[in-house]
């Protein structure tokens, strides 16, 4: 005889602890977060975000293969080779098109399907809504801003002849590293969600922050490179975080701009971005 | 405090020029009431107040004895609401949004993951949980919306015309889905409709708004409307017939609205059997058996003239 035994599934009231407003905006971040890299879509949808990811990780994983695989033969220094510094530009495109990829679908299906008067009819704030909505922006730009440099450190104190000396005399690395990880995913990521909040299609979302990000690049670029005035090149959007970045690192070449003024370019993209964010979601009636 | 579920004062609402609320007076006792008006009435208006979504301009509003002005949040924890228009994320499975819904009212993972199975369960969507919202039929969407605002068990819970858009066989489910939230699962209801029947079939209450005003709140089940006890009754067939049987019954006959007879009797006990009784001892049809006086419906249109 069989020990299956048939449960009735009736309806209880719900008598356990409930967590707090923490509980509630880490959930809809993790879910937002999960759902823009594709969890719980197809296969096709999560094809982008994990390609891009592999190439994010590309540079460190071909350096570290190299040194690991013909050490013997060929002295690499992959200091020299991949330097932290320049890690964010070299990968600077694919964490454009990784933001361009996850923040419209953070915000634009909410809008398009009216999901926000659900939302709203919870305990839930706008500013919780949006503080979640940014922290799961931002989370995911992190496995491509931050992750790869931190892999490539790691690579580089296990292949080092001294671990432990190379991880005290590049403590300031690890520091710097991480800094420009999290300045560079909360630029791309504030501005692509503020971007986001104004459109409820994703097509648009996704031009217009693409539009956003390299067309003030090309004008003031050539405005700057054509005029020979070089502050105008802080209108390039695309490579100010990544100028922000580089200059935590000795020997910057700003090309003409100052660090402290591309740091000031890339604060006030944010504060922009933040500002236009809770402005819409303020104005949302529900 | 009120011990009402919903009390409400004076409570007005001004849209530009448009009042939408004025000055209404409101107290919900009962576990189930229906808001009834036309179109523009002030319904929307009036359960976005009690969800502490828009403030009211004048009066005050305690829902669940919290002030909806002042602790919304607090008040939204205890609060299930199913808007009137679709809501739902299309490219989520019904189960995943009831999941997550529930974690966005702050049940842990395990126990959002169990009060999802079961809500869908009684919604009728078991077989459905897995598949896509936007390849659901209004009905079952009707119903995702409806598992999502139970899935926290709520104390009560708002449903702005749940039977909007779905056909006769999905609004006989709905409203019996609707009842049972009141009569079998605990949850106060309050639920607005343009539709008399439906307020009827599922509420134990009822409140009139006309022009953003309250005309009229009557308990649904109004007995000894008119205050004699007596019924009104209506039959097809030998009417004489069925008048000699009623009074040898000891019932006392006399004309009532519209070719119906109304029946009293001392004893108001054993009238609607010996009703009965009569009717099958005459061999007529009987149509029309409830307290005299005005029905629900003569009350309501007479309220919204």
């Amino acid at each position: 005889m069989s020990d299956a035994r048939v449960h009735d599934v009736r309806f209880t009231r719900f008598e356990g602890e409930v967590e707090g407003e923490a509980g509630a905006v880490l959930s809809l971040a993790r879910w937002s977060a999960f759902r823009s890299m594709g969890a719980h879509r197809s296969w096709k949808v999560k094809l982008v975000p994990i390609a891009l990811i592999l190439i994010a990780f590309a540079p460190a994983i071909v350096v570290l293969g190299l040194r690991a695989l013909f050490s013997a033969q060929v002295d690499i220094n992959t200091e020299r080779a991949l330097p932290y510094s320049d890690y964010g530009g070299m990968i600077g495109i694919v964490i454009l098109l990784f933001a361009a990829v996850t923040t419209p679908e953070l915000l634009c299906p909410d809008r398009r399907d009216r999901v926000l008067t659900l939302y709203f009819s919870t305990a839930l704030t706008r500013s919780q809504y949006v503080f979640g909505k940014v922290l799961a922006g931002v989370v995911p730009l992190l496995v491509v801003t931050l992750l790869p440099v931190w892999f490539l450190y790691l690579g580089n104190v296990v292949f080092a002849v001294h671990p432990v000396g190379y991880v005290r005399n590049h403590g300031l690395d690890l520091a710097r590293i991480t800094a420009g990880g999290i300045t560079v995913a909360l630029f791309f990521g504030l501005a692509g969600l503020a971007i986001a909040s104004l459109t409820s299609r994703r097509a648009w979302a996704v031009g217009g922050y693409l539009a956003f990000i390299i067309i003030p690049t090309i004008i003031g670029g050539s405005l700057g490179e054509g005029l020979k005035q070089p502050h105008l090149r802080l209108l390039g959007f695309s490579v100010a975080p990544i100028h922000t970045v580089e200059s935590l690192y000795p020997n910057f070449d700003g090309q003409g701009v100052s660090g402290l003024a591309w740091g000031a370019d890339s604060v006030a993209v944010m504060v922009v971005s933040l500002a236009v964010l809770i402005w819409r979601y303020r104005a949302v009636e529900v | 405090m009120s011990t009402a579920i919903i009390g409400a004062t004076g409570v007005s609402k001004r849209f530009g020029a448009v009042d939408a609320l004025r000055d209404v007076d409101l107290e919900m006792g009962h576990q189930a009431v229906g808001l009834l008006g036309a179109n523009g009435a002030g319904k929307s208006t009036l359960m976005r107040v009690i969800l502490g979504l828009i403030r009211p301009d004048a009066g005050s509003i305690e829902v669940l004895g919290l002030d909806a002005s002042r602790r919304p949040w607090e008040l939204r924890r205890r609060l299930g609401y199913m808007p009137e228009h679709d809501c739902l994320p299309l490219g989520m499975t019904a189960a995943d949004f009831v999941v997550h819904m529930a974690q966005v009212r702050g049940l842990p993972h395990r126990s959002a993951v169990l009060r999802a199975s079961q809500v869908l369960f009684q919604v009728g969507l078991d077989e459905e949980r897995s598949r896509l919202i936007r390849t659901f039929s209004v009905g079952m969407r009707q119903r995702t919306n409806l598992a999502q605002a139970i899935v926290h068990s709520p104390d009560l819970v708002i449903l702005d015309e749940p039977t909007n858009g779905l056909d006769p066989a999905g609004r006989d489910e709905m409203l019996h889905l609707v009842r049972r939230l009141s009569h079998e699962l605990d949850i106060a209801v309050l639920m607005s409709s343009h539709v008399l029947e439906d307020i009827a079939r599922t509420c134990d209450g009822v409140v009139l708004l006309r022009d953003g005003q309250v005309a009229l709140t009557r308990p649904i089940e109004q007995r000894e409307r008119d205050g004699s006890g007596a019924l009104q009754v209506r039959v097809s067939g030998d009417v004489g017939a069925f008048r000699a049987a009623l009074h040898r019954r000891g019932l006392r006959v006399t004309d009532g609205d519209e070719g119906g007879l109304l029946v009293a009797a001392d004893d108001e006990g054993g009238m609607h059997d010996a009703v009965r009784d009569g009717a099958a001892e005459a061999e007529v049809g009987l149509y029309e058996l409830r307290p005299a006086g005005p029905s629900l419906e003569d009350t309501l249109i007479e309220a919204m003239e």
